[in-house]
């Protein structure tokens, strides 16, 4: 029994095998045309393909909404908008009657839309800039195409050069460029669609190199490009006029709840979130509040975005009864969200949303959140900002330094450098049974710090005094110091400091940072070490 | 057992079988703890703080109770986990905790105003969330007496909230205030500070010397 191999199983092509390089197939096969504009490969009329093109002088949203009616693959180019009804033979009939339904639906909107179906898009286009009203091709556009005059080469071109998206500025270039050529065949005495059409591509290729080919390929209605469906942009507005007017919160909760039901599952089938939300509140006194959420991140669960809206107006309630209620969504494009079986999952970001504007409403939107240490010297620089937490594998792509129980580390908290007298090693010794588990003490840190009465000696501590009952104080038996910093004096807007910290263990057992205010001569408690 | 059974059995026909803690709660696995990053106390704690219980830390100022949360925070967040600190006076140094190892980017900090109602409810709120690893309740300078006012309900209410969470729980106070059955004390006593330098100009405090005693947690 033969079995069958790799180049038993491919087609034979005279003079090619399957281990031929590519380069060498290209030398056998016989020279096709170069690419048009930049490469694309032009997409000839496939059997059973069929477009319709709308084109008017009315706003091109009119049109897309026309054409939206009876396909979802619409692309809008300039004034008229192309699209794909392939499908529609089963449901509505022949290209005539295609052709008839959509004129029908045009008129609906009144009288101008031009309409014309054919096989390629680039034919139902031109036949649209030429023929006032319905015109259909059913079979070769080649005949029907060959009586246009060249003006109408001019227009498609003129269309593809301001059509939106990101590649808007070469489209314009490549179509100014094109447009130079239609120029010159003018001046060559080319009147119509045919005689370009009916040009040696050779000799063209030769005069007028790439533009001059795809001049000819628009000219016998090939397409240069496929159809590249407009995904449009639906607004997402929900607004409902109240019989009465509502004055609490908690009524308004339903109102909400059903503005945002529908808004949310029209986000579902457009899979996006919110990335905002815009609340519009029309009082009975005819003024109207305005309230904006950033969300954190795209989201679209309506009871998530009720919650928000509802502790958002908790903190800033409407002055009077509420008439009319608006709802309009940003929409962004929706999270993809992987989940892992062996990392331990964080709070979800519609969690942490809820749970933030919660935290805000019962402490102050900034007296929750992440801290972060700024670059600065000023003792208890630190800002807050928003909480988001990251993935294991994203915490650990992050350089950092997590002191181990026996290891060396720094000296002090408070980034305090080592005094230059100081030994090089700051490492005590383990002395009880869970000795030197207790590096780097925490700082307990009073906000504003707490004023002392000092004794001195000396010009050093000895005993701390608190006229506050709770407070530490006593006499000081150890202490380190003074650590002068000092900040800010040349910057005339900003506060000043300038003071001489000191680390005192006192005899009550508190071990506390004190420091002398040199600005003002007085003495605060600036922390207990815990 | 079988008068046990009959109990258990009426009280979910009349639907209050949630108060039964029949799942026996210290009977928890030993490697289900959340180490707290110091080796020696998680060897006393078997593994580490226990998860979806309520536990403390205790003991009086400057017995280190900022320290043992702030590497509790830091391993937490080392491993991945976001946690939470509910500060009821607004202690908490971002500066040294950070020293000690913590990522601060891991960290939701509630900054209180001193009302430890305000700070209970926020701990409530974070715990109801879900998702954190480590949520601490700092309650060690708040006055006694106002941490007396919660009745026990409150700290067994905490402590339904996270049963059978993956979530540690742990208030900080000055005295011991509650734990959940399978919740750990861990009471600091008076620690020792290191020193370094002979010379007075020279001293730097560098450590405490940490004295803890874990309490309760029926392993």
């Amino acid at each position: 029994m033969r079995i069958p191999s790799y180049d038993d199983l491919t087609p034979s092509i005279p003079d090619i095998t399957p281990r031929d390089t590519l380069a060498h197939v290209h030398r056998i096969l016989p020279s096709r045309e170069a690419d048009a504009g930049g490469g694309a490969r032009p997409c000839a009329a496939a059997p059973g393909q069929l477009f319709a093109c709308l084109r008017s002088a009315r706003p091109p949203g009119v049109l897309m909404a026309i054409a939206r009616e009876f396909s979802p693959r619409v692309e809008r180019h300039g004034a008229c908008c192309v699209l794909d009804v392939s499908g529609l033979g089963g449901l509505i009939g022949d290209p005539r009657a295609i052709g008839e339904a959509l004129a029908a639906a045009a008129d609906d909107h009144g009288p101008g839309i031009r309409v014309a179906v054919a096989p390629t898009q680039t034919a139902a286009r031109l036949m649209a800039i030429v023929h006032p009203r319905v015109t259909v091709l059913a079979g070769e556009v080649a005949a029907p195409l060959s009586h246009v005059p060249i003006r109408a080469l001019g227009v498609l071109i003129d269309e593809d050069g301001v059509a939106p998206g990101a590649g808007r500025t070469r489209a314009a270039a490549r179509a100014q460029a094109t447009a130079a050529r239609l120029e010159t065949l003018h001046r060559w005495g080319l009147a119509t669609l045919g005689e370009v059409a009916t040009l040696p591509s050779d000799a063209l290729f030769e005069r007028m190199g790439q533009a001059g080919l795809v001049l000819q390929r628009l000219a016998r209605g090939d397409d240069a490009a496929p159809l590249v469906p407009d995904p449009g942009i639906p607004r997402f507005l929900q607004s409902i006029a109240l019989e009465w007017p509502i004055e609490a919160l908690e009524p308004l909760s339903f109102v909400l709840a059903r503005l945002l039901d529908p808004l949310s599952e029209a986000l579902a089938r457009a899979d996006r979130g919110a990335a905002a939300i815009r609340l519009d509140l029309r009082l009975v006194d005819r003024t109207t509040v305005g309230r904006v959420l950033q969300l954190p991140a795209a989201m679209r669960d309506s009871k998530v975005l009720r919650t928000l809206l509802l502790l958002d107006l908790e903190s800033h309630p409407p002055s009077a009864g509420i008439d009319i209620v608006t709802i309009e969504i940003d929409p962004a494009p929706a999270r993809i969200i992987q989940y892992s079986l062996l990392e331990r999952a964080v709070p979800s970001v519609e969690t942490l949303a809820t749970l933030t504007a919660r935290l805000g409403a019962l402490v102050g939107e900034t007296r929750c959140g992440s801290p972060a240490l700024l670059d600065t010297h000023r003792p208890d620089g630190f800002a807050m900002r928003p909480f988001a937490p990251e993935s294991r594998a994203a915490a650990q792509s992050r350089p950092r330094v997590l002191p181990s129980a026996g290891g060396s580390q720094g000296p002090s908290p408070g980034s305090r450098a080592p005094h230059p007298e100081s030994p090089p090693s700051l490492q005590g010794e383990s002395s009880a049974s869970f000795g030197a588990a207790g590096r780097a003490p925490g700082l307990r840190r009073f906000r504003p710090p707490v004023a002392v009465r000092v004794t001195l000696e000396r010009g050093r501590p000895v005993r701390v005094a608190i006229d506050r009952r709770g407070m530490p104080g006593g006499d000081v038996e150890q202490q380190a110091g003074p650590w002068r910093t000092s900040g800010a004096w040349w910057a005339p807007g900003a506060a000043p400091w300038d003071r001489d910290e000191w680390d005192v263990a006192l005899s009550d057992g508190a071990l506390c940072r004190l420091f002398h205010d040199r600005l003002i001569d007085r003495w605060f408690l600036d922390g207990v070490f815990d | 057992m079988a008068a046990r059974a009959e109990i258990e059995s009426l009280l979910r026909a009349r639907k209050l079988d949630v108060t039964l803690t029949s799942a026996a709660p210290w009977a928890r696995n030993r490697r289900d703890g959340a180490p707290t990053g110091l080796v020696s106390l998680d060897e006393a704690l078997g593994g580490g703080l226990p998860r979806g219980h309520l536990s403390e830390v205790v003991g009086p100022r400057s017995a280190g109770r900022t320290t043992v949360i702030c590497r509790m925070l830091a391993a937490a967040a080392a491993r991945g986990e976001a946690v939470a600190l509910i500060d009821a006076s607004d202690r908490f140094d971002p500066a040294s905790a950070e020293a000690s190892g913590l990522d601060l980017s891991q960290l939701l900090w509630v900054r209180g105003s001193g009302d430890a109602t305000r700070a209970l409810k926020g701990m409530n709120l974070v715990l109801q969330a879900g998702g954190f690893g480590v949520v601490a309740l700092d309650l060690a300078d708040v006055p006694g007496s106002a941490v007396r006012q919660f009745p026990q309900t409150t700290w067994m209410r905490i402590g339904r909230v996270i049963e059978g969470s993956q979530t540690a729980a742990v208030l900080i106070g000055a005295e011991r205030i509650a734990r959940s059955p399978g919740g750990v004390t861990i009471a600091l006593e008076a620690s020792r500070p290191e020193w370094s330098g002979a010379a007075d100009r020279a001293r730097l405090l560098c450590a405490l010397t940490l004295r803890p005693r874990v309490v309760g947690g029926k392993i």
